[in-house]
């Protein structure tokens, strides 16, 4: 006879979970409800039901190693539909959370998860040293603001108040760096995912579009069982496209984004179109979450507000900066520059691979993953 | 003839158009020699019920034969004088609705029975009730929830009420409980039992005499007169009592038998009862080593729900864990409880309640089915498989509290039925020997088995009869509170497995019923479920053989024996289902409205058409309480059979006699068919066994078939459920279809 798995449950973890958001997981009574109602689950995977257990019982270990969170896209049919008013979809996300905060091996995302004290000082704190780059005499550092000369001052001259080269110098190696740091944490899950699963290496590199598919499309979303998911999906599908499409204006094409003065270049269309789509799909978003519009906006987390507030602060900003720049507003134009990147950094900062941001590499690596494991199930039986 | 019997017959509701009515009334006039026949377009309406009562005052009749609808349509309308010899003939019902109209099979169906109907009548005697001086007075045995809250019904009904507790205080298994499950929104907190307040009222009300320290040691009679035989302190007394209210309550089962949960194999596993005990001295604690208990794991349905134990859910357990878990949180919220269950039980608002302690952190609750207990290290480990966790995990606790299941507290077989459960070479006495180990587990250990409640002195037995699983009673859905002892109604736990709650609107249903008893006897009426029956089986000792059928084979126990053997009938026990009289081989046992020679005659009034003609007979007979009611549907349904069948009703399929069988293939009707209700454990039998018997009497009706030599295949029993009513056309074809096949019956013409 196996021998049996001995069971304990990791009550501290079942906590800090509630804490997440999953205050009604122990209510689940597994009558399977919500994993019947929803369209993304499957026989092998069974979530939330499943979840909704492991949670219940305190199975960290296993959770950690789960993809099921991740493939889940929040419709919130499952809560809706819950008899015990139990949740599940809220649990899925305080297990995203959870799990986002432990992914991370600098352990600040799990600082900045467990207190709100610590994510908005976090932000603080960065947002600070911005401005006191900008701020600071010549003499203490960078002291753009008095670099900028005095002819600066009579008409907006941004490239030399902040010349490209310095920024663009900066925001690669910000990128990098915060590159580096998403990129070992989704390498630790993916870690934690695979480990000991056994499955040849060829199938892993035969399903690597499907990370990319699913990277830049969240194409799964469309099969959310909510009536209104190809709504959420071509917003969110928007949103990621400006916010993609910045990211890359910014970090790659700024010597020509940030052109001096009226002349337009082709990518100013680009920016245009990344902030318009930036301004309305953050605010939206914002507004459903207010209103408690929809399942997956009734219950919210602080990391859950701030991603789309700086990301509609962000955008917001940068355009006034643009509106100031063609009015010629030299020291307007310098302030706003200054706030801009005083919300832009930290969001970047921290959200990247701290924060909720993060999702935009876990998400495609869960999915990936539980294809592959699919994929070897099949073959195996 | 005799009697002067009415005929009246009914046009309305499609019989005129249907029926020759003039032909069926020469059948009355001429071949029956009715001195009274009137054919009538609405005989239930005023005007026809008014030329009835006019002929009953003319006393131009002193029997009625209405052949109009089934006899359980417009029975308040028809009933014109309860004690009048009365048939009610379905022409409605069986003929007309269930047969094609201007057809001379339906013609000849009809005349038959319009011809069965005045044989019926002309035999019937008009009914002179009971009369009966008896007492009013009603005894509650077992002074618990269900005790209290039955004699303070009773009482409040304006009753004398006779409340006996073999303890020196009232409140039972509950007295000492100071919180119980939540009855008030929101329901998730526990709540005061104001059981005191109740016991006080009952104390103080002035119709309830209260006896402690109180035992029953004899119960003689019958209801309306029952002399029960108290002894308290070692006197003894008797009351007069007209109907009694067992509420004895239940004990835990003996978790002995438990071994296969760890009982016995460490102080570490304790009951339900014993770990109550625990936690009302203090935080749990392990009881090898007195240390606190960090886990505590709860085992549901511990011999509930189980075949070799006790097959039935013991209802309470759920709510008992989930309260217990409550309490160890609120002392320290950090002990980690586990509920391993198959499925929790928590009916109505207690659901809220479960929701509420399921939510707590510390709470785990996991369904699967308990693989083993064993000692691990100083902890206890439970073996949990076919789990969502895992197929097969274990799960470490110190203290295992095994939720054991309710056992009726009367005598009856359930816990001698199986062999003890002990392996590993746990005895049941090495595992008693060790629950008293450690001090706070201690507690009461489980109860022996009373020896007696009532001690009747019943030719069939001193207790209640065990209806199912243990518990005296009856069907639970169509009788609840009957026993099968008339008179004597079982209220709470020692009824069904249930809460305080439960058993005190329990025990006021069987109050009621009890009030009910000795207010029909009081009128000569029989009790449920032919309640408000006038007639009563006679006896005519004088042929008595001394067989004891009678007395073995009455399911009320109604009929004792004297010193010589002769059967002693008393007729308030008896609830009128004929069963005795079907027994009886010297058919001396009748009643006024039916016997023997009445159906008898019913048999030879049937036309039995020649061999030439080539139409079988077949007479079926129904028991009135389901298959009747099921051909009337077939009926309402204007559905069709054969119509060669000649239906008559029953009041049990146990009264009937094997001698009409003979009779009615003597005289060359072509096959019999007897319909009862169901029998068995989930009987539907309306008299509990007469189905049952009517089928073991019909053993022997085949050597009498063969005496005639005659194919058994002729005579059939079944049974049928009021639900299983649409597949009667079917059954009815196929046996009249194999009756055919057999050919005419030899005897016909004879």
């Amino acid at each position: 006879m196996a021998t049996a798995q001995p069971i304990e449950p990791d009550v501290g973890f079942l906590k800090q979970v509630m804490a997440l958001g999953a205050h009604d997981a122990k209510k689940c009574v597994q009558c399977a409800t919500c994993t019947s109602v929803c369209t993304l689950s499957t026989a092998e995977t069974g979530f939330p039901r499943k979840q909704m257990l492991l949670t219940q019982w305190g199975q960290r270990e296993q959770l950690l190693s789960d993809p099921a969170p991740w493939l889940c896209f929040y419709c919130g049919e499952c809560s809706k539909e819950c008899l015990r008013k139990a949740n599940p979809g809220e649990t899925m996300m305080a297990l995203r959370r959870y799990l986002t905060s432990q992914y991370d091996w600098t352990g600040l995302s799990r600082l900045m998860y467990r207190s709100a004290a610590w994510e908005l000082g976090i932000l603080g704190v960065v947002a600070t040293v911005i401005v006191l780059l900008f701020t600071l005499p010549r003499n203490f550092g960078f002291g753009l603001l008095s670099q900028a000369g005095p002819q600066a001052l009579s008409s907006v001259m941004l490239n030399k108040f902040a010349p490209v080269e310095t920024v663009h110098l900066a925001d690669t190696t910000l990128a990098l760096l915060l590159g580096f740091f998403l990129l070992t944490n989704a390498a630790r899950m993916f870690r934690r995912l695979t480990r000991d699963d056994g499955i040849p290496l060829g199938t892993y590199i035969r399903y690597l579009p499907t990370l990319a598919l699913h990277l830049f499309t969240q194409a799964r979303w469309k099969g959310c069982a909510a009536g209104d998911a190809i709504k959420n999906w071509v917003r969110h599908l928007l949103l990621a496209s400006g916010y993609m499409l910045m990211f890359t204006l910014v970090v790659i094409f700024l010597p020509w984004f940030q052109v001096p003065n009226d002349r337009l270049h082709w990518t100013s269309f680009l920016g245009y179109y990344a902030t318009a789509v930036l301004l309305v799909g953050s605010g939206w978003m914002i507004l459903d979450r207010a209103r408690k519009n929809g399942e997956m906006y009734r219950f919210s987390h602080l990391s859950d507000w701030l991603f789309p507030t700086l990301l509609l602060l962000t955008a917001a900003t940068g355009i006034l900066v643009n509106i100031l720049r063609v009015q010629d507003l030299p020291m307007p134009t310098y302030v706003m520059y200054m706030i801009h990147l005083a919300i832009a950094v930290p969001m970047l900062v921290v959200e990247v691979p701290f924060g909720k941001w993060a999702h935009l590499l876990y998400r495609p690596v869960a999915i990936y993953v539980e294809a592959v494991r699919r994929d070897a199930l099949a073959r195996g039986a | 003839m005799s009697k002067r019997v009415g005929v009246y017959i009914c046009s309305g509701c499609s019989i005129g158009e249907s029926l020759d009515l003039d032909r069926l009334a020469r059948v009355a006039h001429e071949e029956c020699k009715a001195p009274v026949c009137r054919v009538h377009p609405f005989l239930c309406g005023e005007e026809g019920l008014a030329t009835i009562r006019k002929d009953v005052a003319d006393q131009a009749v002193d029997a009625l034969v209405i052949a109009a609808c089934s006899p359980r349509m417009k029975t308040a309308a028809f009933t014109l004088d309860p004690r009048m010899p009365m048939d009610r003939v379905n022409l409605r019902e069986h003929v007309a609705w269930a047969h094609p109209p201007k057809d001379e099979d339906s013609q000849a169906l009809a005349e038959d029975y319009l011809r069965m109907g005045i044989v019926k009548a002309e035999k019937s005697e008009p009914l002179e009730p009971l009369a009966n001086g008896i007492s009013r007075t009603i005894l509650v045995v077992g002074g618990g929830v269900a005790g209290i809250h039955a004699a303070r019904a009773a009482a409040d009904a304006g009753y004398d009420v006779v409340l006996v507790e073999k303890e020196r205080e009232l409140g039972g298994r509950l007295a000492h409980v100071e919180l119980d499950f939540p009855t008030r929104a929101p329901y998730t907190e526990l709540e005061e039992t104001g059981l005191a307040a109740e016991i006080r009222k009952v104390g103080a009300h002035p119709k309830v005499q209260v006896r402690m320290l109180t035992r029953v040691v004899r119960t003689e009679g019958q209801p309306g007169a029952f002399a029960v035989t108290l002894e308290s302190q070692g006197k003894q007394g008797t009351v007069t009592v007209g109907s009694i209210v067992v509420a004895t309550g239940w004990r835990p089962y003996d978790p002995t038998r438990l071994g296969h949960l760890g009982y016995g194999k460490s102080p570490n596993v304790v009951t339900s009862d014993q770990f109550d005990a625990m936690i009302a001295a203090g935080a749990p604690v392990r009881p090898s080593d007195g240390k606190p208990a960090e886990s505590v794991l709860f085992i549901q349905c511990a011999g509930s729900r189980d075949q070799n134990h006790l097959p039935y859910c013991s209802a309470v357990c759920c709510m008992k864990t989930l309260e217990q878990a409550d309490r160890i949180h609120r002392r320290d919220a950090a002990t980690k409880v586990y509920i391993i269950y198959r499925d929790i039980v928590t009916p109505g608002q207690s659901e809220r309640y479960y929701a509420r302690v399921q939510n707590h952190p510390a709470t785990f609750l996991l369904k699967g089915d308990v693989a083993g207990v064993r000692n691990h290290g100083d902890k206890m480990a439970v073996e949990v498989k076919n789990t969502l966790l895992g197929e097969h995990v274990e799960v470490p606790a110190d203290v295992v509290v095994l939720a054991t299941g309710f056992v009726p507290n009367a005598p009856g077989p359930i816990e001698t039925r199986n062999p003890a459960d002990a392996p590993g070479g746990a005895s049941g006495a090495q595992a008693q020997g060790q629950t008293g180990n450690g001090e706070a587990v201690a507690g009461k250990p489980w109860e022996p088995e009373p020896e007696s409640i009532l001690n009747l002195t019943y030719r069939q037995g001193p207790e209640l009869p065990i209806c199912r699983d243990g518990f005296p009673g009856s069907n639970f859905i169509c009788f609840p509170y009957e026993t099968l002892r008339t008179g004597i109604y079982t209220a709470g736990a020692v009824h069904a497995p249930m809460d305080g709650l439960t058993a005190a609107e329990d025990a006021a249903g069987a109050a009621m019923k009890a009030v009910q008893c000795v207010e029909m006897i009081s009128r000569g009426q029989a009790v449920h479920p032919r309640a408000g029956d006038l007639s009563y089986p006679s006896f005519f000792l004088q042929r008595c053989t001394q067989c004891k059928r009678c007395t073995v084979e009455c399911p009320f126990g109604a009929i004792d024996e004297d010193e010589k053997g002769t059967p002693k009938f008393n007729p308030n026990r008896c609830r009128r289902c004929g069963v005795c009289m079907g027994a009886c081989p010297e058919r001396i046992i009748s009643f006024k409205n039916y016997s023997v020679d009445m159906i008898a005659g019913m048999i030879k009034a049937i036309e039995v058409p020649d061999e030439d003609e080539e139409k079988p007979r077949v007479l079926v007979f129904m028991c009135e309480n389901d298959a009747y009611p099921a051909l009337d549907m077939i009926g309402m349904k204007r559905r069709s059979y054969d119509p060669s069948v000649r239906v008559i009703p029953l009041r049990c399929l146990g009264s009937l006699n094997v001698v009409w069988i003979a009779d009615a293939l003597s005289r060359g009707i072509d096959g019999v068919m007897l319909i009862g209700c169901k029998y068995g454990e989930d009987y539907q039998c309306h008299f509990a066994k007469g189905s049952e018997i009517a089928s073991r009497r019909l053993e022997n009706v085949k050597e009498t078939l063969q005496r005639l030599q005659l194919e058994s295949e002729r005579v059939e029993v079944l049974q049928l459920s009021l639900d299983e009513y649409a597949q009667l056309p079917e059954t009815i074809d196929a046996f009249v279809d194999r009756v055919r096949e057999l050919g005419p019956n030899p005897y016909k013409g004879f």
